[in-house]
């Protein structure tokens, strides 16, 4: 059997060397070529020797499948983590996002570890939909002898705290699969106790001892693609326009907040998030402290306004508020059952007024948790506002229990913030909500309400670029007088060839309410033909209602249009979506 | 009460040298009207095919809440103006919002008169789309303001249902034509409303845009030929706007002398209609700074029999569609064109279009402008309720009197009919007796008025700010204030309970006729007027500048000598705007030509 002559005579190599590259590479796996690609890679780009160097030709590493459901990005940026720790520990990790997972792979996988978050009322992130389903459907493989570990994100101010996560442990166990590790599940303050998990539970799964595993650490120079990733480090701006976009006679506060970053934007695309870490009411800190008996101490105000979480209230909220003080009625609400019920609509300062009691500043600590930053949706591209980073963001006001009140980061950045103030932001990478690669390809953009921000951003990326598809927006708000968000830029970009068309949904506008998925229907023919013509399609904003419609209408456009089965045209729907071609960015 | 046996004020035609009137139709091609130099509305007439333009792609246009320039001109012959809230318009920009575009719809509703089943149709529209108002125009009709774009057809519809329409009631063609209202008097009444329609409905255009664009109707396919479209109009309507009115002595509530066409009834000494007395040439716009613009009060031309009212309305319209003015639109009113060709030509030439010569004017007799308050009984016997209507504002006021639902709950159980007067007010027509009582609890239950002070009552004012485009001060929001100081200060020389009018606009195009009322505020800037005194009563004098740009703070310290001296030297019966020109405050005008000639106080007030 006559060797392959791999490289060709032109390659730098004496033909001695290439004799014997050939006789080596030739016999190599496909991995194990891929790795010495990505090793020779990694050496050269880290300009110095490895940290370790294999004493032997490698094994077959332990493969590993890594799967994530993910809405906001953060279970699979924490994939992507579990991805690299794996490698540099002997596995040969694959990461598949829920959205693309083919569930015959799954018996065969070998070891599992799913990072899934729970989105809304205990519903898996939308791109997770479909596997989810059939993963819980009678239809689902066994998986007997696979490892598997499951962690679990979500946001205890849900009623159903984790609620996927859970039930996929459950469900991996039912269908054969063996516990490696046992579950987490993880509020907003995830980072520290996900890397501790994933260290644990990788150690769990782990292989043989590890002399047999080549540890490379190329410093920077990782595998993956986070190379092109720009950084995720907090920065300081300033605020270099705040504007409320709703006229003095709506019932609506959308601010208009430019950024300015002095040090240069971080690298963001179109599609992409940034988040800001906002601070407390001050006011609500105050009558937290008053109601707490701790007026007066300074340094814990400051704690609480910038760091604590003081308006969130979860069942463990209470738990720990019992734990702390031993309030009798307090226990009495939770040993009732009834304290889920009770939370609805109310926060910490009502718990801390129902049932008052002497706290202490570790008190508060030990019941609050960290404030989380808040990621609002870009709505500028680099390529038009330079440095800058525009964000749309709806102020949220409401009354709950006879209580104003706020959403923390909107209103913090709607009433204390103002032209010159700085605030503190990341970065967070979205690529699942993505322009077509190619500038030609046609996008159907349905964004209602601040929805509309990445639109925004698409639109005048699309501009710069001056890309040759055609773009359509679907907009949509209260009052069509009050409430259209940027529409002077609309009218420009419609003018300039950016946009191609505009269609509007004005809910109170007339008696019936029209929403965005109305307006989709009214143009199911159009809508389908440019599907067909290879469009992409896009939603952005309210995932509980808004989301769900527009998918359905969609659906229904391809049932109307194209004579098709409410089963195929959900077919059809499915497809785009797994063809990345029906993108979602809700929230 | 001045007596018009035919008018003895009537310049003397000597001297005058007039114009040759032209033998040519309008011009009605492209080219032909760019060498001509015709205005630009002219050129957009002729390019509209019937006045379609591109409003119906407009209306597709979902960005903005506006429609192109051209076809913001054609949309008034449709009964809409595209108006925008300047209340607001300082924070739009920044806000990345366009203006706060909406429309203004006017109905055609000639006579003023609609049934208790209509007016709950027109009140469903003001709740669902109009921002919950009525609004009661100074020409006997309403209008909607906010209406938005996007509900244009929706409100087009609900108005067909109603089986009324918006066709005429702006742009250069004849607008809604109104009809004295005097219910006392059934008989002539009846015959006042009923030409008043034939007229409406006859000189209507005939073009089927209106249907097309707005309520969906077929495109009716047939040649350019302007005879079977258009038959009176033809491809270019009229130069300009064109008003017609019907007054019964001796109330002049419908200002004939201020419109372009009108018809006095004459009756015999049983009330029996003999014919029709015929004004034409009244008008009240002008512009500022431009003494070749002026209003006009109307001559009486002749005398028509009743078979004959019809053909000579349309005789005044088509000479003032051939003879009128087509370069300049600021001089295009028929007003103009019978000063420019003279009275006699004008009348020799509608006579020729009749095909008879036509009778002098009959002697008739005016005693005022405005409304009768309160109850009356007609001579059949039914009853009549004129309701005091602030500015024409059927709308519910906070704290105050909720006149939507008001009329909406007397729409609800009346069996007669309602009635619009050219004074903004209401009537109630058509009560039996026994239903008097009822409808008495519910003016009383919703706060309706049958009357103000003798200067309120008498007041009228245009729309202005916010939503006019045109004005340059405020004025439905301002004169109510102006009134109340006033009062105060005739009360201090005892004249609370003289009729005096009082009109403001905000600016000079005279939509609440300033120019014809005792004391008339004309828009200049923000809180600033010119001031006007020593018109007619009756509406039939015109008025003239007695102060420019005043601050609004200042009037009633310009006015409170002048009212002192009134209380003082009056005679008997005489009103204050003859007492201000007798007593040497201000000279008379005698008509359009001279408004502007004499300008000022003449002395020191006091």
């Amino acid at each position: 059997m006559s060797r392959l002559a791999l490289l060709p005579r032109t390659a730098p190599f004496a033909d001695s060397e290439r004799a014997s590259l050939d006789a080596v590479l030739g016999a190599a796996t496909p991995i194990q070529r891929a790795w010495l690609a990505g090793f020779l890679a990694g050496l050269d780009a880290a300009g110095g020797q490895p940290a370790a160097v294999p004493a032997a030709p490698p094994k077959a590493a332990e493969p590993l499948t890594i799967l994530f459901a993910s809405e906001s990005g953060n279970s699979e940026k924490l994939a992507g983590d579990v991805g690299k720790l794996a490698r540099k520990q002997g596995f040969k990790p694959k990461v598949v996002d829920f959205a693309d997972l083919d569930l015959a792979t799954l018996p065969k996988a070998g070891k599992i570890v799913a990072i899934a978050a729970t989105w809304g009322e205990g519903e898996p992130p939308a791109r997770a939909v479909r596997a989810y389903g059939e993963l819980m459907g009678d239809a689902a493989p066994r998986i007997d002898g696979v490892e598997f570990a499951v962690l679990a994100l979500g946001d205890t101010s849900y009623a159903e705290f984790c609620a996927i996560g859970k039930a996929l442990d459950a469900r991996f166990e039912a269908l054969g699969g063996k516990r490696a590790a046992s579950r987490a599940d993880l509020d907003l303050d995830f980072e520290k106790p996900a890397a501790d998990w994933i260290k644990a539970t990788l150690k769990a799964l782990a292989p043989a001892p590890a002399d047999n595993v080549v540890a490379v650490d190329f410093a920077r120079a990782g595998t993956e693609d986070e190379d092109a990733e720009p950084s995720r480090e907090p920065h300081v701006v300033e605020v270099v326009e705040h504007v409320n976009l709703n006229s003095s006679r709506s019932d609506k506060e959308t601010i208009h907040l430019a950024l300015a970053f002095e040090d240069g934007a971080p690298a963001y695309e179109p599609g992409d998030s940034l988040e800001i870490y906002p601070e407390n009411d001050p006011q609500l800190v105050d009558e937290i402290l008053r109601s707490a008996g701790l007026e007066g101490d300074e340094a814990l105000r400051k704690a609480l306004i910038a760091e604590r979480d003081i308006t969130t209230l979860s069942a463990a909220t209470i738990e720990r508020f019992v734990k702390a003080t031993g309030h009798e009625e307090a226990r009495k609400l939770v040993e009732s059952g009834e304290a889920r019920a009770w939370i609805e609509g109310r926060q910490l300062i009502d718990l801390i007024e129902t049932y008052p009691a002497k706290l202490t500043g570790e008190h508060l600590s030990a019941i609050t948790r960290p404030l989380p930053p808040r990621a609002y949706s870009i709505a500028s591209s680099r390529k038009e506002v330079g440095d800058e980073v525009h964000l749309t963001i709806a102020a949220v006001r409401y009354e709950t229990h006879g209580r104003a009140r706020s959403g923390v980061t909107s209103v913090h950045v709607a009433d204390r913030i103002r032209d010159g103030a700085k605030l503190r932001v990341r970065l967070k990478p979205n690529r699942h909500f993505r322009l077509p690669q190619d500038p030609a390809t046609d996008i159907i953009m349905v964004g209602p309400g601040t929805g509309v921000a990445p639109f925004r951003a698409f639109v005048q990326e699309r501009r710069a670029t001056e890309a040759s598809g055609r773009s359509w927006l679907f907009f949509g708000d209260r009052q069509f007088t009050h409430d259209f968000l940027y529409q002077l830029e609309w009218q420009e970009a419609l003018e300039d060839g950016s946009l191609t068309k505009i269609d509007v949904a004005f809910s109170r506008d007339q008696p019936e309410k029209i929403y965005v998925q109305d307006r989709i229907t009214q143009h199911a023919a159009e809508v389908v033909s440019w599907l067909d013509g290879g469009a992409h399609l896009y939603v952005c904003g309210d995932a509980k209602n808004m989301a769900r419609d527009v998918r359905a209408a969609v659906v229904k456009a391809y049932e109307t249009v194209k004579g098709l089965s409410p089963a195929d045209a959900e077919a059809q729907v499915a497809t785009l979506e797994r063809g990345h071609r029906y993108q979602q960015d809700v929230y | 009460m001045d007596d018009h046996s035919p008018r003895a004020d009537a310049p003397a035609p000597t001297g005058r040298v007039y114009e040759t009137p032209p033998t040519e139709r309008p011009i009605t091609d492209a080219e032909a009207a760019r060498a001509a130099n015709l205005a630009a509305n002219e050129h957009i007439k002729i390019a509209s095919g019937y006045l379609r333009g591109t409003l119906a792609d407009g209306l597709l246009k979902h960005a903005t809440g506006a429609i192109s320039e051209d076809d913001g001109q054609l949309v008034k012959f449709h009964g809409m103006y595209l108006q925008d809230d300047r209340d607001i318009r300082a924070e739009r920009t920044k806000k990345k919002l366009d203006k706060a575009y909406s429309f203004m719809i006017r109905l055609r509703i000639a006579g003023g008169v609609v049934t208790p089943k209509q007016w709950l149709i027109l009140d469903d529209i003001a709740r669902t789309y109009a921002g919950n108002a009525l609004r009661a125009t100074t020409r006997q009709t309403f209008q909607y303001h906010g209406v938005i774009k996007s509900n244009l057809k929706r409100t087009m519809a609900a108005i067909d249902a109603a089986l009324l329409d918006t066709i005429a009631a702006c742009g250069d063609v004849n607008r809604n034509v109104m009809a004295a209202t005097n219910p006392a008097q059934v008989g002539a009444h009846r015959e006042a409303l009923k030409l008043a329609k034939d007229i409406s409905d006859s000189l209507l255009p005939k073009t089927s845009a209106w249907r097309e664009i707005w309520l969906d109707g077929e495109r009716v396919v047939g040649g350019e030929d302007a005879a079977e479209i258009e038959p009176i109009y033809g491809r270019t309507y009229l130069p300009r706007k064109f008003k017609t009115v019907v007054a019964v002595p001796p109330s002049n509530e419908v200002d004939i002398f201020a419109h372009d066409l009108g018809f006095i009834a004459i009756l015999d000494k049983k009330n029996k209609l003999t014919g029709w007395n015929v004004t034409v040439g009244g008008g009240m716009g002008m512009t500022h700074g431009e003494t070749d613009t002026f209003p006009r009060t109307a001559d009486v031309m002749c005398f028509v029999k009743p078979e004959d009212a019809l053909k000579a309305a349309e005789a005044v319209m088509t000479v003032q569609r051939d003879w009128g003015n087509r370069k300049n639109r600021k001089n295009a009113r028929l007003k103009y064109t019978i000063e420019r060709y003279g009275l006699a030509a004008f009348r020799a030439e509608v006579e020729k279009r009749v095909g008879k010569k036509l009778a002098d004017p009959k002697p008739f007799t005016f005693t005022g402008n405005g409304d009768r308050y309160g109850w009356v009984e007609g001579e059949d016997g039914r009853h009549h309720l004129t309701l005091y209507v602030p500015s024409g504002r059927i709308k519910d006021v906070e704290g105050g009197p909720q006149f939507l639902s008001g009329f909406r709950r007397i729409a609800e159980v009346h069996e007669g009919d309602f009635r619009l007067t050219g004074n903004q007010n209401v009537i109630i027509a058509n009560v039996p007796a026994a239903k008097k009582a009822e409808i008495d609890a519910l003016v009383a239950e919703y706060g309706l008025t049958n009357g103000a002070g003798a200067l309120r009552r008498n007041a009228l004012a245009c729309v202005a700010l916010p939503t006019c485009g045109l004005a340059l001060a405020e004025s439905e929001r301002y004169l109510p204030d102006l009134v109340s100081e006033l009062e105060e200060s005739l009360a201090s020389h005892g004249l609370q309970d003289e009729d005096i009018t009082i009109r403001s606009t905000g600016c000079p195009n005279g939509c609440a006729r300033p120019f014809i009322s005792e004391i008339g505020l004309v828009g200049r800037g923000p809180e600033r007027y010119h001031l006007y005194l020593g018109a007619a009563f009756d509406g039939s004098r015109l008025s003239k500048l007695y102060r420019e740009d005043v601050q609004a703070s200042e009037i009633r310290g310009i006015l409170d000598p002048l009212f002192a001296d009134f209380a003082k030297n009056r005679q008997p019966g005489e009103h204050f705007g003859d007492f201000v020109i007798r007593a040497g405050h201000v000279a008379k005008t005698t008509n359009g030509p001279d408004f502007h000639a004499r300008t000022g106080a003449l002395k020191p007030a006091a």
